[in-house]
């Protein structure tokens, strides 16, 4: 992949410059899972991440003898994965494509270390993924608020 | 002020707590039309009489439909009615939503939980009229997938080329398949020129001003966003004052009115 076509097909990555793009290119594919896959599992190191194209995919709570418990659904331009970032670098939750999905994957241990050479690039790339995570914060609280209740 | 006597032809029941009522004149000599947006004031006798929007197609002739939802002893009366029973109805009151001033622009309806029942009419009336308005599109969210409202017409608008319908759940459980998270989230997934987008919004108030909240910081004026607001109402025509929010009474200034001149006010507790 080039860097005009993850330019195009990462709008999140869209702070990032050309060169920056460029040492990224050789650590991301694409990749898809149909509907009910696994992408990765709580506990898994987090060895990759991803950006929904297209599709859906959850992340979800697994507990014996109950049904998973989704809690949240991801769509497009959406980041999968955050624990990649920060140590121990291992999955909380389980992720799974609910509706057949094409996703960009990226090496996290490659894109770690692109991060390390470049410290610019590891600001960008924390940022990225800040504003996911406080996103994620303010709708989760929303989700707490329980809002369709009768008060 | 009169009740006029209206009689159920149809109960039909929308989730485990909610039921939409279809009535007609009981006698042939009712009013039916009405504008989308506007409630009437539904009497059980001797029970009591409540405020409930109107949720059923304004362009259907002599039956009305409201979707009711059990929260206390007159909303119990209403969906414990079978066919044939006969009720009192007020009205027509109140505002209406205002798709006029949305032509040629992009129309947002964003429900949550019951508040797809008082929106249902717009969209109607929106598909009725389809060419005049830019993109359209329903974002819908409820808490689990059983509190679904309306589900019939959600496929149905769904299956159409020219409206977007996303739909959300806060929390779920196999077998849905579909998205997770509160409404805000569906709205990355619609296209809107925020600049010349009109939005109709209802639910429960928090949820109006969590959503109204996020369309200002899309581009949205607010001036542009309508919100549906709900006080305990009495007479309905603007002499009791028990619907009293603020400078306006909810009865004739509301329900529908602008988020702008309400803003403030969601705000304040004693209200």
């Amino acid at each position: 992949m080039d860097v005009d076509e993850l330019r195009d097909k990462a709008e999140l990555l869209a702070s990032l410059s050309d060169e920056q793009l460029g040492v990224l290119t050789p650590v991301v594919g694409e990749v898809t899972y149909p509907a009910s896959e696994f992408l990765f599992r709580e506990d898994q190191t987090a060895e990759e991440f991803f950006i929904v194209e297209k599709g859906l995919v959850s992340l979800e709570l697994i507990t014996p003898g109950i049904e998973p418990m989704v809690i949240v659904s991801l769509g497009p331009s959406e980041l999968v994965g955050i624990s990649w970032m920060f140590p121990p670098y291992k999955w909380k939750w389980t992720a799974r494509a609910i509706k057949d999905s094409q996703l960009l994957v990226f090496d996290a241990v490659g894109v770690r270390a692109q991060c390390e050479e470049d410290p610019e690039l590891e600001l960008v790339v924390l940022q990225m993924v800040a504003d996911q995570a406080v996103k994620r914060l303010h709708s989760t609280r929303v989700q707490l608020m329980d809002l369709y209740e009768s008060r | 002020m009169l009740p006029r006597p209206y009689r159920v032809v149809e109960v039909h029941p929308e989730a485990a707590d909610t039921v939409t009522l279809s009535l007609v004149a009981a006698h042939g000599d009712g009013e039916s039309s009405f504008e989308p947006g506007q409630f009437t004031m539904l009497y059980v006798l001797g029970v009591g009489e409540v405020p409930i929007g109107l949720s059923g197609d304004p362009g259907q002739g002599r039956v009305r439909q409201h979707t009711v939802r059990r929260v206390g002893a007159v909303t119990n009366a209403l969906c414990d009615l079978e066919v044939d029973s006969e009720i009192g109805v007020r009205g027509p009151f109140g505002t209406s939503w205002p798709t006029g001033q949305a032509e040629e622009k992009d129309i947002l309806i964003i429900a949550g939980g019951i508040g797809l029942a008082p929106l249902r009419p717009a969209v109607f009336d929106i598909l009725a009229n389809r060419d005049r308005f830019g993109s359209a599109s329903v974002l819908y969210g409820v808490g689990t997938p059983q509190d679904l409202l309306f589900e019939e017409d959600l496929h149905s608008w769904r299956g159409r080329f020219d409206i977007e319908v996303e739909v959300t759940v806060d929390r779920s459980t196999r077998p849905w398949r579909g998205d997770v998270g509160v409404v805000t989230t569906l709205l990355p997934r619609v296209s809107f020129d925020p600049s010349k987008t009109i939005a109709l919004v209802c639910g429960p108030e928090i949820m109006m001003k969590v959503v109204a909240r996020e369309l200002s910081a899309l581009g949205v004026s607010p001036e542009d966003i309508f919100v549906s607001i709900e006080r305990n109402m009495k007479c309905a025509i603007g002499f009791c004052g028990h619907c009293q929010f603020g400078a306006d009474f909810i009865c004739l200034d509301g329900p529908v009115i602008s988020y702008a001149s309400v803003a403030a006010r969601l705000g304040v507790p004693e209200l």
